[in-house]
């Protein structure tokens, strides 16, 4: 509910002034780093919960969840990004993103911090791949108190194998 | 003015016009004479034109135009029903659908104007009327020009008066009051034709006291009438004030009237001789009437018209009785299915939560039957909702006819097109679909199936080929059954071409059944036509027939005699979205099958399983049944010890059976088959997933993908 909120009040401000657009993001936690997530890529964000596996699927593609009456398969992002496989705790959630393609898809994280706005100017782009297989999945580099948050472009989150 | 909001029912209605023009104009072609369909399709190429008119689509309006000139002469006789004249018609009429499509698409008719079309059509016209010159010159005009030429000149004089509104027209009369006809032409793109009219009735009454109308005022009202109706009035005002204020409302193209004189006005007891004499001139009055038919106002579905004597008269069939229907978005309806969906699970829940509390407490028995209560109520209402979701599979079968006459022509190969069963229903969202594969299995039949004409006589079959289409619900199926009598599947030429494409090795189709070797027609890029025609042979089409049909929880068989013809059989499920399945556990996972494919359920032990070619197989009542281990399928560990007996499912998939291995038996449950989405496609066995009472999912097995 919160979260639908907060991306209302986030368009009209941001077709208010474009100059400078404030972008929000959710910070989520993958091990030790952290990433952002466009908040308005975002449709939910659940508790972890079963995940009924669906047989000869790749490692990253868990299974599928019932989200309030709708079955909507769940990856791991830290296989999907060759990190250690998850670790279920207590702070574990499931961020469902919209997709434009795919519709919607989850995603088991460790941990969903907080939202930090960010302006463009907080924002610096990222030539791809360092690593591969990971880096291609982050295009900017998020400045916020300090810290660097990595942004997932969300295009190259969705299918490509 | 804005129509956009009205493009939906134009396009539905529309399609229903070609559709009825398709068929009359078949009819046409085996009875030119009868006047009934000719009837027919002159009032729906007249709606069409008015439709096409309204929406602003003038492409469409001119060639309908001409084509209804064309109908209008063969109507009155000038011109004869000739078989070019038929080829033309078809083709028009794919034209029109051609703007239809392309008003679909875009909301606009495209740029074609057909002028090829539309030069034939008026060829037919001037070559059809050229030894009865002057006939036809007045006929086209007629039909042309409507709202010009139908000038109702003395419609007045035709309305209908009983003795005692005659006699307070005379006694007004004699007061000094005059006596006015009036006719009121209402613009033809008017859209709300009865507040129109309304607002005519007012201005007159302000002048006049209205005694007549024709048709009643409560008809006018109820938009029952075309585009004119007529008043006869008494006022004291001169004839130019009423025509005037009749005038002034808006969207009224024309008022006509005149002083009416009554003498030729007879009170009962003349009557009869009146019918008579009016009886002589009704036909002629006839023509302009059609002509102005339900052409405007697509807004509101015009009721059917009140009949008139004219019409009666000239024994037009009798339209069938409209069913009182809604048209709804089907999005609408997946929106209600998807809540009845939701209530099932729902419901569902309940009853595994009853059952729980049924071992705690055995004494709640009012609760129980409220249960119970409930799960008849929601299975009533989702075969309710099913059945709205059901449309006779007509809608598609219909274009059959049409087709194969036009591959008549093609192949040069007299055929015929039997179909039975087309009131057959199924669910919306299948028979959207099973237009093509349909299509492509009758071609087939026409093309590959039928022999010529030389091979035929050979045979001893009659000349004229025939194509069977069936359809009749068959327990929780549809079967659709294409049936030919040509030629039959010639097997070995199948076995050969898969040998020689290397589609199998000679080895192997020696040990090929006849069966297997039919089944090979339906791999993708396979075609045994020795030409390659316009219709069929290019090797796409019983491939894509098999994945379409199965992508519909469907299943296609083919049975073929060679030299007698061959039978194809679609079999189709009843519904998509709801279904029984049998519910059991594999290791940990719970997993439901569908009851449809299920058999049996067998307790098989160990020492029964044989191997035929290292595969385990069951004996069972004189069937060697393959097993399949769904634990190795579905890569989980199975929970039974290896001494345990093995519980079994036979699944049937055509001929074929299959014992799939679980760990535990659940039990039957009404599932909600739920999409698992573009990422989880690649599971050829997973043919969905539900969602349990207690909110998990459970996925579903395709049997026939197992087997």
């Amino acid at each position: 509910m919160e979260l639908s909120t907060l991306t209302n009040k986030n368009v009209p401000e941001e077709e208010g002034q474009r100059s400078k657009e404030i972008i929000q993001y959710i910070v989520i936690r993958l091990g030790e780093e952290q990433y952002g997530i466009d908040i308005r890529n975002i449709d939910t964000i659940t508790r972890m919960q079963h995940i009924t596996r669906v047989p000869k699927m790749p490692e990253y593609l868990r299974g599928v969840i019932n989200l309030r009456g709708v079955v909507i398969p769940v990856m791991s992002f830290r296989l999907r990004m060759n990190l250690p496989a998850d670790e279920i705790t207590k702070a574990t959630r499931i961020i469902v993103l919209k997709l434009a393609e795919e519709g919607n898809v989850g995603f088991i994280v460790d941990e969903v911090k907080e939202v930090v706005s960010l302006s463009v100017d907080d924002i610096e782009k990222i030539a791809d791949s360092t690593k591969e297989g990971r880096a291609n999945l982050i295009n900017a580099v998020g400045k916020h108190n300090g810290e660097l948050i990595s942004l997932f472009d969300l295009n190259a989150i969705s299918l490509e194998d | 003015m804005d129509v956009s909001q009205y493009l939906e029912i134009f396009l539905d209605e529309t399609k229903e016009h070609l559709q009825n023009l398709n068929t009359r104009i078949l009819e046409l072609e085996a009875d030119p004479e009868n006047a009934d369909t000719i009837n027919e399709i002159f009032r729906a190429a007249h709606s069409l034109k008015g439709m096409a008119g309204t929406m602003g689509y003038k492409r469409m309006q001119n060639l309908t135009h001409d084509m209804e000139n064309v109908f209008s002469e063969v109507r009155n006789g000038t011109i004869k029903v000739k078989p070019e004249m038929i080829d033309v018609l078809f083709q028009c009429l794919d034209a029109l659908e051609e703007y239809t499509d392309n008003i679909q698409s875009s909301a606009d008719e495209g740029t074609n104007d057909n002028e090829p079309l539309i030069k034939m059509l008026n060829d037919i016209l001037n070559g059809g009327g050229a030894e009865d010159a002057p006939a036809k010159e007045e006929a086209p005009a007629a039909a042309a020009a409507p709202a010009e030429k139908a000038p109702e000149g003395c419609k007045w004089d035709s309305v209908h008066l009983d003795s005692s509104q005659i006699s307070v027209l005379r006694e007004a009369q004699a007061q000094g009051k005059k006596v006015y006809g009036l006719n009121v032409l209402v613009q033809e793109s008017c859209i709300l034709k009865a507040a129109r009219a309304f607002l005519v009735f007012k201005a007159v009454e302000e002048l006049a006291e209205i005694i007549v109308s024709e048709p009643s005022a409560q008809d006018v009202e109820d938009e029952k009438f075309d585009r004119d109706f007529t008043l006869i009035v008494l006022s004291d005002a001169e004839l130019d004030a009423v025509i005037k204020a009749a005038e002034n409302v808006s969207e009224i193209e024309k008022v006509t009237g005149a002083l009416m004189t009554l003498e030729n006005r007879k009170t009962e007891e003349e009557e009869a001789e009146e019918t008579a004499a009016k009886e002589a001139a009704a036909p002629a009055s006839e023509p302009a009437k059609a002509e102005t038919k339900p052409a405007a106002a697509p807004a509101a579905k015009p009721a059917p018209p009140a009949p008139k004597p004219a019409e009666e008269k000239k024994q037009t069939p009798s339209k069938p009785v409209v069913n009182r229907t809604v048209r709804v978005d089907i999005e609408k309806l997946d929106a209600l299915m998807n809540l009845v969906s939701e209530l099932i699970i729902a419901k569902n829940s309940l009853v595994s939560a009853s059952s729980q509390e049924q071992e705690a407490s055995t004494n709640n028995n009012s609760f129980n039957e409220q249960i119970e209560y409930l799960e008849s109520v929601t299975t009533n209402l989702h075969e309710s909702v099913m059945k709205v979701r059901m449309v006779p599979i007509e809608s598609v079968v219909n274009k059959f006819p049409r087709m194969i006459r036009d591959l008549s022509k093609k192949l040069d190969k007299k055929m015929e097109l039997y179909m039975t069963g087309e009131e057959t229903e199924l669910d919306r969202t299948v028979v959207d679909e099973i237009g093509d594969p349909l299509m492509h299995l009758l071609r087939n039949s026409a093309d590959h199936g039928l022999e010529s004409a030389e091979v035929r006589a050979q045979r001893g079959k009659p000349a004229v080929g025939s194509i069977f289409l069936d359809a009749y619900q068959d327990g929780n199926n549809v079967v659709i059954e294409v049936r030919d009598d040509g030629n039959g599947i010639d097997v070995e030429a199948v076995r050969n071409k898969a040998i020689e494409r290397g589609t199998i090795t000679p080895e192997q189709a020696a040990n090929m059944t006849d069966k297997e070797v039919i089944d090979l027609l339906f791999l993708p890029s396979f075609s045994t036509a020795k030409q390659v025609t316009d219709v069929s042979g290019r090797g796409v089409g019983l491939d894509v027939v098999k994945s379409k049909i199965e992508s519909l929880s469907g299943e296609v068989e083919v049975k073929s005699k060679l030299g007698e013809g061959s039978t194809w059989t679609i079999r189709l499920p009843l519904t998509l979205a709801i279904i029984q399945a049998l519910m059991v556990v594999v290791g940990e996972e719970k997993y439901a099958i569908s009851l449809g494919s299920i058999q049996t359920l067998e307790d098989i032990p160990p020492s029964d399983i044989k191997l035929v070619q290292n595969k385990e197989v069951i004996h069972l009542r004189g069937t060697v049944i393959p097993l399949i281990r769904l634990n190795e399928v579905l890569d989980v560990e199975s929970k039974r010890s290896p001494e345990d007996n093995l519980i079994v499912v036979i699944v049937k998939k055509g001929d074929k059976l299959a014992g799939l291995v679980i760990d535990e038996l659940i039990g039957q449950q009404e599932i909600v088959i739920k999409t698992l989405g573009k990422y989880i496609k690649q599971c050829k066995f997973i043919s969905g997933a539900t969602i349990l009472g207690d909110g998990e999912i459970a996925l579903i097995l395709d049997a026939n993908a197992l087997i």
